[in-house]
């Protein structure tokens, strides 16, 4: 009875469920024929994936009191958290840089997470919050981009595909995701980008970051921003920001992964070491200024705290 | 109160969640992987059982490790297993190890609203013949990887991985570069000291060890003669070779 | 969140070959927000003793100077030098008076200990915030990158190591355990102590 009922009700969560399935899948159920070849298709094979609930009253409250380690640390299911994320349009297009690392309470969970998911060739989405709810749903994002592009022999504006992800993620308010993304791309328009969050934020602008780390980040990007930057003194800018927020925020770091979109598509300009940054720089890249990033490397030997380089290093007490 | 009845409210919570210790690991090689779990299963400070498997082989070529809630664990490995069944009924062949790793993304995210509390690291060989482990967080976010430890004694065992496999910290001696891949007995003996120490160091792992080496086809399990009691598990006499090793871990 | 992540830090003490070695990062944070690379967390108590304070920064500081005071007071006092284990239990004791409203510390502590041949043992000893002993025989550590440090340590460590091969495997196992903690990092430094001198190295860490 109690199945029957919910079946028919518009206020449980399991109903908000069915009107997500209802709104953006095609079909309701598949034949039983066609369970040989979803093997591999996962449930992506029939429209928007169904959800298990778990049986009790509020499976959102249930969900939050084993996953949520804000309110309660001790809690088994440890989601990651921590990241710094920035994206910021300019004359040459769409910088997009990232760190990558993933933190577990105080354990760093791993150094070389992507947080920058390749949606489809003009198309990039940052990862901030649940890795797993930005990787599975802007992939799916990406598969209904491409269904766009096959129904309407037309490539998806980029205000087109935040609104669908803004639009799927509103529909599960409330239930537990945790998502900040940042949807970047050209289209017809040129370079645009939508910050879009699991509250249902949409808003379009120039510039972004978000993350724990971002106020660092928003400090060096503000400072450096123009809209007649370089592409190679963007490049610079978004490395130098991320760079900055990995070094004071404990919960970033590890690398920076560099990405520009340009008219063509985005192309990924490659990932630098946060460590490598701070003392040596980042090479013979262009917009480089040379040297380390570290302010105790720049200093060195001008100021009554730093030695100069060779006296620090080693020395018997 | 003597009637029965409550002088305060009383609060009741649904928990189906309980964490069954144990520590899983695994080890990409140029052409070849290694897999291994302990096989100890504990409750709080007591042992349920000196032996319960935690890696599985899935196919010719994959195997996955999962670690945290016994019983969602070997619910979703049965369910992975089925899936693989039903790809090879419909595809005549076995599913390649990248469709494995999202197959099972999706089968975690399908369960994101009441989550399998399991971490996942499946190894093995990917289609062109390298080795590969891919590491997941019990909702589904994945990431393929050269080595991950997994578990109670992950933060024990992962340090001691990136200053032993991937040399970090480690400046490689004037005129040398660090490895990009190790052999496979290097990374046999590394496995095995990594769950000696984590035994020692931490209470939820010990009692046996499994390891399972997955060797490219074609390739020789250079270094395998070398460690006793290797089992091979091989289906097809020319394949992609499967081998297990177990060992003995301390008990107390 | 653990009071011992308020400012972070982790020490590591290890016993090798007629020496021993201390070492420690160098971040002061406020929480996630890094302060300082500068931090000290070891301090030199006599010729032959090193304490390791992670913890609360403030407690840090206040420590610090209550053990060089209570060491000057004892070396006047009783007209000889202070043994490292008689230290430790100094330490203990300190740490037990502020039972019900305890330092946030977990020292770490070595020294060469004078035997009766007037030949040097190795010492280490660690306790916990209100000073409980450990007097360990191959490693002792504490902070907030603990049991990474238990980890790597137990991987890397092996009886009877020489002065130098000591200093690369308790700053290999730092340096290790300390990239896999957040609230860790930001340099870090090696004490390593002989019969006959004191080696202090300054390592170039990960700086995130």
């Amino acid at each position: 009875m109690n199945s029957f009922l919910t079946r028919y009700s518009s206020t449980t969560p399991e109903a908000d469920i069915r009107k997500a399935k209802e709104l953006y899948g095609e079909d309701e159920d598949f034949s039983e024929v066609m369970w040989g070849s979803t093997g591999g298709f996962g449930n992506l094979a029939s429209g928007v994936p169904m959800f298990k609930l778990p049986s009790v009253q509020d499976p959102s409250s249930f969900l939050r009191m084993h996953t949520d380690d804000h309110a309660d640390p001790s809690c088994r299911i440890k989601i990651k958290h921590g990241t710094t994320t920035l994206a910021f349009r300019f004359q040459g297009g769409v910088i997009v840089a990232v760190d990558s690392r993933a933190t577990a309470g105080s354990y760093v969970a791993s150094g070389t997470v992507k947080k920058v998911i390749e949606i489809n060739p003009y198309l990039l989405g940052t990862m901030a919050g649940g890795a797993a709810d930005c990787q599975y749903w802007e992939t799916y994002l990406g598969i209904q981009c491409r269904l766009h592009e096959l129904r309407n022999r037309e490539r998806i504006s980029v205000a087109a595909a935040s609104k669908y992800l803004s639009n799927l993620v509103y529909s599960y308010k409330g239930m537990g995701l945790s998502m900040g993304t940042m949807i970047c791309g050209w289209d017809k328009t040129g370079p645009a980008i939508f910050y879009v969050d699991s509250d249902g934020t949409r808003l379009k602008g120039d510039l972004f970051s978000v993350g724990s780390g971002s106020t660092f980040a928003y400090g060096v990007l503000d400072q450096g921003y123009r809209w007649d930057l370089t592409d190679e003194e963007a490049q610079e800018l978004g490395r130098r920001s991320i760079y900055a927020a990995g070094h004071r925020d404990a919960f970033s770091g590890n690398t920076v992964n560099l990405y520009h979109v340009k008219q063509d598509g985005w192309k990924f300009i490659g990932n630098y070491d946060v460590s490598e940054l701070h003392y040596n720089g980042p090479g013979d890249v262009p917009g480089a200024t040379g040297g380390g990033y570290g302010y105790d490397i720049r200093v060195a030997g001008r100021t009554s705290t730093n030695a100069p380089e060779g006296e620090a290093g080693e020395g018997q007490a | 109160m003597p009637d029965g009845s409550f002088a305060h409210p009383q609060q009741r919570q649904f928990n189906p969640y309980s964490d069954n210790g144990g520590t899983i690991l695994a080890i990409a090689g140029a052409d070849f992987t290694v897999i291994a779990g302990d096989t100890r299963q504990s409750e709080g400070y007591s042992i349920q059982t000196r032996y319960a498997p935690k890696v599985f082989r899935l196919t010719d070529r994959a195997v996955l490790a999962v670690n945290g809630f016994a019983a969602d664990g070997n619910m979703f490995v049965k369910k992975v297993k089925q899936r693989l069944e039903w790809y090879r009924h419909a595809h005549a062949k076995d599913m390649p190890l990248r469709a494995i790793a999202r197959l099972i993304q999706t089968m975690l995210y399908a369960q994101r609203f009441f989550p399998y509390y399991v971490y996942n690291i499946l190894g093995g060989i990917e289609e062109d013949g390298t080795g590969a482990v891919y590491s997941f967080d019990p909702v589904g976010s994945y990431e393929r990887e050269a080595c991950r430890a997994a578990g109670a004694a992950q933060s024990l065992v992962q340090p001691f991985l990136d200053n032993q496999i991937y040399f970090k910290n480690q400046k490689a001696a004037p005129g040398t570069t660090h490895p990009a891949h190790l052999p496979l007995s290097d990374v046999l003996s590394i496995v095995i000291d990594s769950f000696t120490s984590a035994t020692e160091r931490h209470i939820e792992v010990g009692d046996g060890l499994e390891i399972y080496v997955v060797v490219a086809q074609g390739r020789s399990p250079q270094g395998l003669d070398a460690f006793r009691g290797a089992q091979e598990l091989s289906t097809q006499p020319n394949g992609d070779r499967m081998f297990i090793i177990r060992r003995e871990l301390k008990k107390d | 969140m653990s009071i011992m992540e308020y400012n972070g830090g982790s020490v590591i003490a290890m016993v090798g070959k007629e020496c021993v070695a201390i070492a420690s990062d160098l971040r002061l944070g406020n929480q996630a927000l890094g302060i300082s690379s500068n931090f000290q967390k070891i301090f030199q108590m006599t010729d032959r003793i090193f304490l390791g304070l992670p913890g609360l920064a403030t407690d840090v500081t206040t420590l610090k100077e209550t053990f060089r005071f209570r060491v000057n007071m004892y070396t006047i006092k009783e007209e000889r030098e202070l043994e490292p284990e008689t230290f430790a239990h100094m330490v203990s004791s300190a740490l037990y008076e502020r039972r019900f409203g305890p330092y946030f510390i977990e020292p770490v502590m070595c020294g060469l200990q004078k035997t009766h041949d007037g030949s040097y043992k190795p010492f280490i000893a660690a306790t916990d915030l209100i000073g409980c002993l450990n007097f360990a025989k191959d490693f002792v550590v504490a902070g907030t990158a603990s049991s990474k440090l238990f980890g790597v340590a137990e991987g890397l460590w092996e009886p009877d190591l020489e002065p130098e091969d000591l200093f690369e495997t308790c700053a290999q196992t730092l340096l290790n355990a300390v990239d896999r903690d957040a609230y860790s990092g930001w340099g870090a430094e090696v004490y390593v102590l002989t019969k006959d001198k004191v080696i202090k190295r300054t390592l170039k860490g990960r700086m995130d």
